[in-house]
């Protein structure tokens, strides 16, 4: 059934569908609609689940992680400051390889004190074990978190569906909403590989000497890798009951691009239209949207890459001391494959300022007349500003 | 769905089935917690005592009878307290920094009224017989008190009432609009039925109290203040002159009084309060002439409020120096006064102003300028001279060679004359005997002295009597003490009462009942402090799960093998039950 909605509610809509269990989240904007909205659902008796109210996002990753190695299928969503909050637990959640999921809202980080897109906080989570999903829009917004379920559950890790602050999380467009029969078609109930059961007790995660915690890492990093692959097939399961597939990537004119942007998030949407313009001035342009960052999936990147003549990665992040975070990722990709193209790296839009098709535009014609990468990095749209004194 | 991607993880997950019940970490430790329950404020502004933060809480359990039989312990007239105490209770709760003191008197008449209203028989711990007999003189509120509390100790118990019925003051003294007869009767009905014997019209001469002596194991003597202090003016024997305390007695007494005109009614105590509030009934105007000012009065506020509010008349500082009698009439001449200064007692010290005095013409006067005792013998030595003479802080007791000993309590002996000091009084008087009895008369005050509330002056029957409440610590809880986040404004309960027409024309009484919904939820604005009320905020909040709980939940303690030290449940105790010590220091 087509429905207008708020990406907010797209997700909350398939965590619904998801049937989970337990849920507990602390509110934080621009996340706040999607759990305020799943509270009216366990309320009203729309959803049979167990909403956990908490007095931190520290305490509520702890409370999840409780709920979920009980048994039972979990959600919480966050943003920015509150991200951050979780960090210690994010890697006890993977560590501890449990299938949460949660829905992230790219949020800049403070100060100064911004609620706008970015996607920072979430990119500086990449290190913690969390398979992470980037969306284009709110029909993405809401397969993506249904899937997760089953990547997360098969893979045994956990996951997060990222999506933009208020140019995701706030707009309204048509979304499919899946029937529950079709959902449970797809996502069988959770079954979980171990549980703490009271009648069979022993705890888990005790001290681990260094005779046994190599392994275990080696293990998650052999999950990560199983992801990639178990991606494609969950995906393919989805696209044969709801009709509608991703990819981890997705080329867009790729095929015969001179040069190709590689976006991520709503930017790809605005790449999209920039397109569109730059191939009727017959520019030989594509573009690659990166929906799956964590596992990063190297050979399709460099598959898509390799052959074109420039690289420019759009980046609404920046690691400081480094460059944008996805340009690093495609660097890396990249730098092993002989003759690959230089990479452009492009610093746009961070605090929800816009990107438009005409800023893309620009970036696609000073990349057009450079030969090489002159910085690691430019900042585009830099103002002039009034500095303390 | 099966996979058909061949999976690489097989779970590889620590877990372990070995206890880390030998991790103890409470060796960490260096601060350590304990439950320690303190004292509330209330109860030590409370005269007779009441455990007043455990009858809150257990009214918002709903465990009334309990509640009651807790009042009970330390006051036997709670239906009588709940209307007449001038409650100082509230003037010293927590609540009052918060938002509003929570309405203790309210709630202790509700329970009262509950009790009476289901004729609850209440079960209280009576001690085994102590095979002797006390006399008691007096069926007022510090004979009651002296005979509840010396039954209780185990003791055989017969009052002496010189009036028809029993109660004193209560009947004879105050009106019924304060106070119902129904109500006092209910509660000398329960007294009795614990086995406590009032012998009415026996009043008791000076040698009948001699004759007491010799058949009694001791004779308590509390006979109040009857006699009408005069004015020591010319004219006050004038007729229509008379004293205010005899004409409530005759109303209570149901002669019909009328009181036509205007009446002044001399004094500025509860007793013409209660007179003027009388005349006001009987359709009369009243007049009430005081020396002083409204705030010196030593009248309740809340009673001189309610007076005004029916339409008497003050008026201050003014002195009576003479009363002529013209006719029908009575022309009262008084002079102004003006203050000068402070009295030792902290009010105005007056003295004449310099303006000439001035008349009132009125059709009667009413004095109530305090009363005395009736009889020379009725009161007790002034010193301590005499060997075996005991002043305490409630009343004196006389162990000397004549034989058996005798105790004054009641208005004889206590400084503010009210019907709940009258009431310690008796309590202090029955502590004492049984002390004086057991352990003789050395040892009254030491012991008397370990069983004060939050270091007194309130006495309390259950520290007497070793009951859990002796395990609290003196300390008396302060606001900055209690935990202020766990509560919410609320306001206090607002009893129902009469209108002010309805006043006028009868004496109904004025406060109404409130109901057991209203009552429960004006008890659970009480913070209860010092004392533990279940909430589990220990349990709750202990991150090592080291408050462990009684499987019916009523007990809690520490789990010290485990227990870090953090602090967290004192911290978040919401009314300070528990303390948090310095490891060693104990």
């Amino acid at each position: 059934m087509k429905k207008v909605l708020e990406g907010s509610q797209a997700v909350a809509e398939a965590v619904r569908l998801a049937k989970v269990q337990v849920i507990s989240a602390y509110p934080i904007t621009p996340q706040t609609h999607i759990v305020e909205i799943l509270s009216d659902y366990v309320t009203t008796g729309r959803m049979n689940a167990k909403y956990l109210r908490v007095e931190s996002e520290h305490s509520c990753m702890a409370a999840l992680i409780g709920a979920q190695s009980a048994g039972v299928r979990t959600f919480t969503a966050t943003c920015s400051q509150g991200l951050a909050l979780m960090h210690e637990l994010l890697h006890w959640a993977s560590g501890a390889r449990l299938p949460i999921v949660m829905g992230e809202v790219n949020r800049a980080l403070a100060p100064g004190w911004n609620i706008w897109s970015d996607q920072t906080d979430s990119l500086a989570q990449r290190d913690t074990g969390w398979i992470q999903l980037y969306c284009e829009d709110s029909q993405e917004v809401l397969d993506t978190t249904i899937m997760a379920y089953r990547l997360a559950e098969k893979v045994n890790l956990p996951a997060m569906v990222v999506l933009d602050a208020f140019f995701l999380s706030h707009t309204y467009e048509p979304v499919d909403i899946p029937d529950q029969e079709e959902v449970d078609r797809f996502l069988p109930p959770y079954n979980p590989a171990f549980i703490l059961d009271p009648r069979n007790p022993y705890s888990l995660s005790p001290l681990v000497t260094p005779n046994a915690y190599l392994e275990m890492r080696h293990d998650i990093a052999a999950a990560m890798e199983d992801a990639l692959a178990v991606f494609d097939e969950v995906e393919g399961d989805f696209a044969r009951i709801m009709g509608r597939r991703y990819g981890v990537v997705e080329e867009i004119n790729c095929q015969d691009a001179d040069i190709i942007f590689v976006t991520s998030g709503t930017v790809t949407s605005t790449a999209r239209l920039a397109l569109e313009e730059l191939r009727s001035q017959g520019e030989k342009v594509g573009a690659l949207k990166i929906k799956l960052f964590r596992p990063f999936p190297v050979e399709a990147v460099r598959r898509a890459l390799v052959r074109a003549g420039k690289v420019v990665v759009v980046d609404r992040n920046f690691s400081f001391g480094a460059s944008g975070i996805f340009a690093q990722e495609v660097r890396a990709a990249l730098c092993n494959a002989p003759g690959h193209p230089p990479v452009f790296g492009y610093i746009a839009g961070l605090g929800g300022r816009d990107i438009t098709a005409q800023l893309l535009s620009d970036i696609y014609f000073e990349v057009k007349r450079s030969e090489r990468p002159g910085r690691e990095s430019v900042w585009v749209g830099l103002q002039e500003v009034n500095r303390a004194t | 769905m099966e996979t058909l991607v061949p999976l690489q993880n097989i779970l590889y997950m620590p877990r372990t089935s070995m206890t880390t019940e030998g991790n103890k970490t409470g060796s960490w430790r260096f601060l350590r917690p304990r439950y320690e329950e303190k004292t509330s404020p209330c109860s030590t502004a409370c005269p007779a005592g009441e455990d007043i933060a455990r009858i809150e809480m257990l009214i918002t359990q709903g465990a009334f009878k309990e509640a009651w039989e807790t009042i009970l312990m330390e006051n036997p007239l709670p239906g009588v307290c709940g209307r007449v105490c001038y409650h100082p209770c509230e003037g010293r709760c927590n609540r009052r920094e918060f938002d509003a003191a929570v309405a203790i008197h309210t709630m202790e008449r509700f329970l009262a009224d509950a009790a009476a209203r289901n004729d609850t028989k209440p079960a209280l711990p009576r001690q085994p017989s102590a095979g002797r007999r006390i006399a008691i003189i007096g069926s007022g509120p510090a004979g009651l008190s002296a005979a509840w509390f010396l039954n209780i100790l185990g003791y055989e118990t017969e009052i002496f009432e010189a009036m028809s019925a029993p109660g004193g003051m209560l009947r004879w003294g105050i009106p019924a609009y304060r106070l119902p007869e129904a109500v006092l009767n209910q509660e000398l009905a329960r007294i009795e039925s614990q086995g406590i014997r009032i012998r009415t019209g026996e009043a008791v001469s000076d040698t009948r109290f001699e004759e007491l002596r010799k058949t009694y194991d001791a004779v308590f003597l509390g006979c109040g203040y009857w006699r009408d202090r005069p004015l020591n003016i010319p004219g006050e024997a004038s007729p229509g002159v008379e004293d205010g305390l005899s004409f409530l007695r005759e109303i209570r007494g149901g002669v019909n009084r009328e009181a036509p005109g205007v009446s002044a009614v001399i004094g500025g105590g509860n007793t013409a309060i209660d007179v003027a509030r009388s005349i006001i009934r009987k359709g009369g105007k009243a007049i009430i002439v005081y020396r002083r000012r409204q705030e010196d009065m030593p009248a309740f506020a809340e009673e001189v409020q309610s007076a005004l509010e029916e339409g008497v008349e003050l008026r201050e500082l003014l002195a009576p120096v003479r009363i002529d009698a013209t006719g029908a009439d009575l022309i009262l001449t008084l002079q102004p006064m003006t203050i000068a200064g402070q009295d030792r007692d902290g009010r105005g010290k007056i003295v004449p102003a310099d303006t000439a005095p001035e008349t009132m013409t009125v059709q009667r006067i009413f004095t109530a300028t305090g009363a005395e005792a009736a009889a020379p013998w009725h009161q007790p030595p002034a010193t301590e001279d005499q060997g075996g003479t005991h002043h305490l802080s409630h009343c004196v007791l006389i162990q000397d060679d004549r034989g058996i000993p005798v105790v004054f309590g009641g208005d004889l002996t206590t400084k503010d004359k009210n019907v709940t000091q009258a009431i310690a009084s008796g309590k202090q008087a029955a502590l004492a005997l049984d002390i004086l009895f057991r352990h003789g008369a050395g040892a009254v005050r030491e012991r008397l002295a370990s069983c004060l509330v939050g270091g007194g002056p309130s006495l309390s029957l259950e520290i007497y009597l070793g009951g859990p409440r002796k395990g609290r610590n003196a300390h008396i809880v302060a606001y900055e003490e209690i935990n202020a986040d766990y509560f919410q404004y609320e306001p206090r309960v607002v009893q129902p009462r009469l209108l002010i027409e309805e006043r006028l024309s009868s004496f109904d009484e004025i406060e109404l009942k409130i109901s057991a919904h209203t009552a429960m939820r004006e008890a659970g604005r009480c913070f209860n402090c010092g004392i533990c009320n279940g909430c589990d905020n220990c349990y709750l909040f202990c991150p090592d799960v080291s408050i462990l709980r009684t499987r019916d939940m009523t007990d809690r303690h520490i789990n010290y093998d485990y227990c870090k030290g953090c602090g967290l449940c004192v911290a978040e105790c919401p009314r300070n039950a528990m303390t948090l010590d310095e490891e060693g220091t104990l």
